[in-house]
């Protein structure tokens, strides 16, 4: 009969009106996020960075500026490049990853925030004092050793230079890239002179 | 009373300068929306003489259709920018509103006006009383018993232009 | 001074408590505040307290309708609707209001001005005039007007010149279009309007809504099952809201009618829509539900469940226009006289045949029905609604011409189709 098209249509909107709001709220409640998410803030383990500028390299936006320093030593002696300066503006980031995926000791990773909402676009730019001070969550994206070892950087805790890497860490005990931390001048609040210490001897 | 009269006046003088605006101004857009004005304030004159009835079928009928008619009208015309233009009909113009002013004069003079706060004090018929009292249920026994030919004719009429009109548009 | 706003219980008790029984009017209890000679001050008093109670009444009445019309609506479309402001995000329309205050108030260059300022005051003019006669509970009505259900029709179609005002002056293209899609729209549903409470009329023998209530034994959505749906989707109709809201479609044309409104006048422009559809709903409520008269206590709790029953058209007329999309002019048109228009006066027909078997009209004096006449009424009438509704729908079903395929060997395709 003629009218039944309209009931059944106003039957569909009846049953979403009983149906519980699909709105998630969001500053008070958030969609749970993939560990694989590519975030804002970039976790950089200055402890494994030779600074090669292979992220700057990379990055098809040039928003990467790195300035280095030698260090005063030879490389046989021990001796590296100190990072004076790591810039990376994210107000032009598209977070496309290549950075991440060029690091050749795995130093750079992709955070997992996206809450960044600046008033200035000068305050976008991530200085490298940030970048060391930060709390180091990284994201699993393109680093199947994290993924492998089941880490959440949403749920779980902060992760050490040494945990982050794709070899053990004992590896660092002969080659180069562990090398230059034997010799890396202690700041306050570092936790890892410890154990560098032990690796030296 | 005095309270009354002033109202009166003010929708008397309201009808007037609004008919004269329609009449005189360039724009025709506006002096539609002036008739609809004169149209509304003639209902409220309605209103005075406890016709209630007519003043509700003068706005729903000549202020909500009528007027709406006239305005597509306008609508439709080429060059409304120009607003009214001269022509050789100053003649019929005049004469023919004259004509009208003069029945409508007549008829003014001749009805035994009344308002409803004055019924009391004049001893009018039981029919007269009932029509002050509840217009509609009396206008409708006069129309449909004792005026039910006239009634009839000229819903016949009424429909016979609409046919008219639709034979006159229909597609071929 | 005039005898019928003695009946109204606002007026009545600022009345005599300024003016007392001075002049002629002797129905107060005792001296008023006021000395003699000047009733005419208590009169005007009087007058502007219930103007003022009623247009606020209106006005947040829209504002709470905005609100619940949003929330229900996102409910309906299972998004949450807003909630930051206040408990519930009530507060909402107050912030749109505020926002809408503060924006530069827009007059086009090219537009009429005069007409186009007077198109928000004649838009609410009517919404407030047509609640002159709303019964809102027992005794508490403003007129009682003896052509009350013509009143509320006449007033509600000068909205249809503010429209048109609206459309020629923003001097702007597509609120012409929306204009002369919405005039053509409304002139056509307010004929099946009227014609739809022709039955109620007949049933009650007067048109003052008052009496409307008193007559109504049974509620008219029983007696009257096809004149309630006629004049419920010609009521929505002339509000403008979804199924028919060809003259402000926002996808086709800007904002039909009032695309050049911004600020104040746009927001009058709102309130009138959205105090429209309570005034609707109200006289859904009051010609169909039966008013204020409730199960229990009508006479104390009357505005109650006059409330209760509002709200219930109100939750209807959201509930229609979060399911059903817009339909196009030519559908709306034939929806109108093709649907509409035959099923109106097929209620006045059955309806007068059965007013005319029940013996009302004998003599001169109109008589009531009683209740068991009533539901006799009702046995009748629902079937016939539906038979009715069966029928005409059938007619008016819209043949669709496909157009002829180019592969027509790849796949057979009918000529035509049925559409609902």
């Amino acid at each position: 009969m003629y009218g039944f098209g309209l009931a059944k249509g106003l039957m569909v909107t009846l049953k979403n009106f009983i149906r519980p709001p699909f709105t998630i709220q969001y500053p008070e409640e958030r969609i749970p996020q993939h560990p694989r998410f590519r975030g804002e803030e970039f976790a950089w383990y200055e402890e494994r960075c030779t600074g090669c500028a292979s992220c700057a390299k990379y990055c098809p936006l040039g928003i990467i500026k790195i300035v280095t320093s030698e260090g005063g030593r030879s490389p046989q002696e021990g001796g590296h490049y100190d990072i004076d300066v790591f810039d990376i503006d994210i107000g032009r980031c598209m977070f496309c990853g290549l950075c991440v995926e060029a690091c050749p000791y795995d130093a750079l990773f992709m955070g997992s925030g996206f809450e960044r909402g600046r008033y200035e676009r000068q305050d976008l730019v991530i200085t490298v004092d940030e970048l060391r001070e930060a709390v180091k969550k990284p994201s699993t994206w393109f680093r199947p050793q994290l993924e492998d070892s089941g880490y959440d950087p949403h749920k779980d805790s902060a992760l050490d230079w040494r945990a982050v890497g794709r070899e053990k860490w004992e590896w660092h005990q002969r080659e180069k890239a562990g090398a230059r931390i034997k010799f890396r001048p202690a700041r306050v609040g570092d936790k890892t002179q410890e154990g560098d210490g032990e690796a030296r001897s | 009373m005095l309270f009354q009269d002033l109202i009166f006046w003010a929708l008397a003088a309201v009808a007037v300068v609004g008919a004269l605006g329609v009449v005189l101004l360039r724009d025709v857009f506006r002096s539609a929306l002036l008739l609809v004005l004169v149209f509304l304030t003639v209902a409220g004159l309605f209103f005075f003489l406890a016709a209630e009835f007519l003043g509700i079928v003068q706005v729903l009928i000549y202020a909500g259709a009528i007027s709406i008619l006239i305005i597509f009208a306008i609508m439709l015309t080429q060059n409304v920018q120009e607003g009214n233009l001269p022509n050789g009909l100053q003649f019929a113009a005049v004469l023919l509103p004259a004509l009208l002013l003069v029945a409508l004069a007549f008829v003014a003079f001749d009805t035994d006006w009344r308002l409803i706060a004055d019924l009391p004090a004049v001893g009018g018929t039981a029919v007269e009383d009932a029509a002050f009292r509840d217009n509609t249920f009396t206008l409708s026994k006069l129309l449909l018993e004792n005026y039910a030919l006239a009634f009839g004719a000229a819903g016949t009429l009424l429909l016979a232009s609409i046919i008219g009109a639709l034979s006159l548009v229909r597609e071929r | 001074m005039t005898p019928f706003l003695q009946e109204n219980v606002v007026f009545r008790e600022v009345y005599c408590f300024l003016g007392g029984n001075e002049g002629n009017a002797s129905w107060c209890g005792g001296d008023g505040l006021l000395p003699g000679g000047f009733e005419w001050a208590a009169y005007f008093a009087a007058g502007f307290v219930i103007m003022f109670i009623l247009v606020n009444a209106a006005l947040l009445g829209a504002a709470v309708f905005v609100w619940s019309e949003r929330r229900l609506l996102a409910r309906f479309q299972a998004r949450r609707g807003p909630n930051r402001w206040g408990p519930w995000g009530i507060f909402q329309p107050i912030a749109d209001l505020l926002k809408l205050i503060i924006k530069e108030d827009i007059v086009p260059n090219a537009a009429d001005r005069l007409a186009f300022t007077l198109v928000p005051i004649i838009m609410l003019m009517a919404l407030l005039l047509s609640l002159a006669v709303m019964p809102f509970a027992r005794n508490t009505y403003l007129v009682n007007l003896n052509v009350g259900i013509l009143y509320i029709i006449a007033v509600s179609s000068m909205s249809t010149i503010a429209i048109f005002m609206a459309g020629w002056s923003s001097a702007n293209k597509y609120a012409m279009f929306g204009a002369m899609r919405g005039v053509a729209m409304l002139i056509s549903y307010e004929i099946p309007l009227v014609l739809s409470l022709v039955g109620v009329v007949l049933i009650v023998g007067s048109m003052s809504l008052v009496s409307v209530v008193e007559a109504q034994t049974v509620p008219f959505l029983l007696v009257q099952p096809l004149g309630a749906l006629v004049f419920m989707l010609g009521i929505s109709a002339e509000l403008n809201r979804t199924p028919f809201d060809i003259l402000e479609a926002e996808s086709e044309i800007i904002a039909g009618y009032h695309t050049e409104y911004s600020g104040i006048k746009f927001a009058l422009i709102q309130a009138a829509e959205m105090a429209g559809v309570l005034a609707a709903s109200g006289f859904l409520a009051t010609i169909f539900m039966g008013g204020w008269s409730g199960p229990f206590w009508s006479g104390q709790l009357g505005a109650f469940w006059f409330l209760v029953k509002l709200a219930g058209f109100v939750m209807l007329f959201i509930w229609i226009r979060a399911t059903f999309p817009r339909l196009r002019i030519d559908q709306i048109m034939a929806f109108a006289w093709k649907f509409l228009l035959p099923l109106a006066l097929i209620n006045f027909l059955v309806t007068a045949v059965q007013v005319y078997f029940f013996g009302f009209y004998q003599g001169d004096v109109p008589g009531e029905l009683t209740r068991n006449e009533l539901w006799i009424m009702a046995a009748i009438n629902i079937p016939v609604a539906l038979i009715a509704i069966g029928i005409f729908g059938r007619f008016s079903r819209e043949k669709v011409r496909v157009p002829e395929p180019v592969f027509q060997n790849i796949a057979p395709s009918p000529r035509t189709m049925e559409v609902d």
